[in-house]
């Protein structure tokens, strides 16, 4: 191989590489996971009935206090599907985030460090969980319903911002999963990091104002949960009086991942890999 | 000819917390700044040539797996230099493993659910190469080993060997420079390993490829390097050609003599020291002597003796070229 070739080869690897790359993965992955049908229809079954008793649970609760705050049934119900398509990305795209620490602590983690392209790619691209296609289609319904209800009308902008700040939510909880793994480079506990996070995340799906003073800005400025439905879900909710925070989301979130990814590649870089 | 890898009194130094003991010593340790240094690997100097299959031997611990992780840029040596086909590997890192294959041992480096042919694919658009070098590269897969049964079977349905197979496939299909093996025949059945090496030999020779081949099977290095590295506790101890290996600690044989009693006696001879002939002579007055067998000594047993030497001489930092080692076989 020539170095002409190889520098040319190098500027070929930009975005576009990387997202035909993924989409390989992609199509492979799924049609292995077919083959196990077995398994495929009961981690489906599996998701819906999570789901399902998620939203029962919801329902009784919201039948039996009308109002929370200003915030009546079709309101916290548009909120709930908010946060579940937000939180889908995380679980489709991210999921390999929970072996991150088994990885690292067995040692097998560097061979993600021997191939040409970007190690948080690489280790991301590796699982694709098909049971956030199912919280994904349950959000989507959901959010619907509360939509044709509260009476919001569709027009593109509406659309283009419901996009926009549904991307801005899962951008914060991808972020929070990214530092809360990324801890493993550090220290041993970094599991229970994680599930406390991952907990946090079930906040997400009240309005932030319910919360207590203290809460409330823990939620919003040190772990930011509130943005992954609550100050998103306002601009599409709220016709005026829409905080501050709502706008500047989209610029926090993009920063707030940044700076997630960051950190775990700090932590690669870290990394004795002694385990060995 | 140019040096595929050049290392240049390369250190490699890890800080570990020193870890006290019990409940109260695990939280002096969440404060505690006391780190010790241990030195991994100390002041190692190496050329490898281009299209050399070198044998890098050691025991467990010895900083084997430190240097290749120091070659292949995942780690920054604490001090010294590496060159790797030009590049300075760790700061470098992407452009440095374009040119390098690594197979690690038990570790698939493959996509577990996908077909192996999949799997190739997708590491000829990660590694972009180019149509024709991919279905020439597999065509000569071909006519090495057998790959049809493989190519289209999941990895995870793979057995060990038919992995390691795969492994090393994968990590010449681009056609790299070098290619480090660590352990590539670990756990394998004989059969297996035969394979596993003709295809190793068969690419060096088709290819030109370096190969770094870390193992502690014997048989491996006999059948494919010609040249060995031996490290131990960091240090380099010996780096020369493998046949010099054995009379560097002077010829020894082992002289087998069945007596009359069907009992066999066993001796080791170091043939600069007594002739093999007196001692048979010697024997042959004293008794009866039914049979005899004469074996050469093994590579393993060499290397463990150096192993040992090397462990008894705690801080003797010589290390054995080929310069040197022409004094040592004169004194």
């Amino acid at each position: 191989m020539s170095e002409t070739t190889l520098t040319k080869q190098k500027t070929r690897r930009g975005f576009g590489f990387y997202l035909r790359i993924y989409k390989k993965i992609l199509v492979q992955d799924l049609k292995s996971k077919m083959s196990y049908r077995a398994d495929f229809v009961i981690s489906t079954f599996g998701m819906i009935m999570t789901n399902l008793s998620g939203f029962v649970t919801f329902l009784i609760l919201f039948k039996n206090f009308p109002s929370i705050n200003g915030w009546d049934y079709y309101h916290m119900l548009f909120l709930y599907g908010f946060s579940l398509v937000a939180l889908t990305p995380v679980q489709c795209f991210f999921d390999n985030n929970w072996n991150l620490r088994f990885q690292v602590q067995s040692g097998d983690f560097i061979k993600y460090c021997f191939r040409p392209i970007n190690v948080f790619f690489y280790f991301m691209s590796e699982v694709f969980d098909v049971k956030g296609l199912g919280q994904f289609a349950f959000g989507i319904g959901t959010l619907v319903y509360a939509w044709i209800h509260i009476g919001i009308p569709v027009t593109p902008l509406v659309i283009a911002k419901l996009v926009l700040f549904l991307l801005t939510a899962s951008l914060f909880m991808i972020a929070i999963m990214n530092a809360a793994a990324a801890t493993c480079f550090w220290i041993v506990g970094s599991g229970y990091v994680m599930v406390i996070m991952f907990r946090f995340k079930d906040f997400a799906k009240y309005p932030s104002n319910i919360f207590h003073g203290v809460f409330r800005i823990l939620f919003t400025f040190v772990i930011p949960i509130a943005f992954v439905a609550y100050y998103p879900s306002l601009a599409i909710l709220e016709t005026d009086n829409i905080p501050v925070l709502t706008w500047c989301a989209p610029a926090i979130g993009v920063l707030f991942f940044y700076l997630s990814y960051k950190f775990w590649m700090l932590g690669v870089s870290r990394y004795d890999f002694t385990g060995s | 000819m140019e040096n595929a890898i050049t290392m240049k009194n390369v250190c490699k130094d890890f800080k570990i917390l020193n870890r006290h003991e019990g409940l109260k010593g695990s939280i002096r340790d969440l404060f505690s700044r006391d780190y010790k240094t241990i030195s991994a690997v100390k002041d190692v100097s190496l050329e490898i040539k281009k299209g050399e299959i070198i044998g890098y031997l050691g025991p467990n611990g010895a900083g084997k797996s430190t240097t290749i992780k120091m070659m292949t840029g995942v780690l920054e040596p604490t001090s010294g230099e590496i060159m790797v086909n030009g590049l300075v590997p760790y700061k470098e890192r992407t452009k440095n493993s374009e040119r390098i294959g690594v197979v690690f041992g038990q570790r698939s480096q493959l996509w577990w659910s996908l077909p192996l042919i999949e799997s190739f694919k997708l590491l000829r658009d990660i590694y972009l190469v180019p149509k024709k070098d991919y279905e020439d590269m597999l065509e000569l897969y071909r006519s090495l080993v057998d790959i049809e049964p493989i190519l289209h079977k999941p990895v995870r349905q793979m057995s060990l060997g038919q992995r390691t197979l795969s492994d090393i496939l994968a990590a010449f299909l681009h056609n790299p420079a070098i290619v480090f093996l660590d352990e590539p025949t670990i756990g394998l059945d004989v059969s297996m390993k035969s394979k596993i090496r003709d295809l190793i030999k068969g690419l060096n020779q088709q290819k030109g490829t370096t190969v770094i081949l870390t193992t502690h099977d014997m048989g491996d290095v006999d059948a494919l390097c010609k040249r060995i590295v031996i490290i131990d506790e960091g240090k380099k101890i010996y780096d020369n050609d493998i046949e010099h290996l054995k009379s560097y600690f002077g010829s020894y044989r082992t002289l087998r003599i069945r007596h009359a009693d069907d009992t066999w006696e066993e001796r080791v001879i170091d043939e600069s020291k007594e002739d093999v002939m007196d001692v048979i002579l010697k024997k042959q007055k004293e008794q009866k002597i039914k049979d005899i067998q004469l074996q050469e000594i093994s590579t393993e047993e060499v290397i463990k003796k150096i192993y040992e030497g090397s462990s008894a001489a705690k801080g003797n930092s010589s290390v054995v070229t080929s310069d040197e080692k022409k004094g040592a076989a004169e004194q």
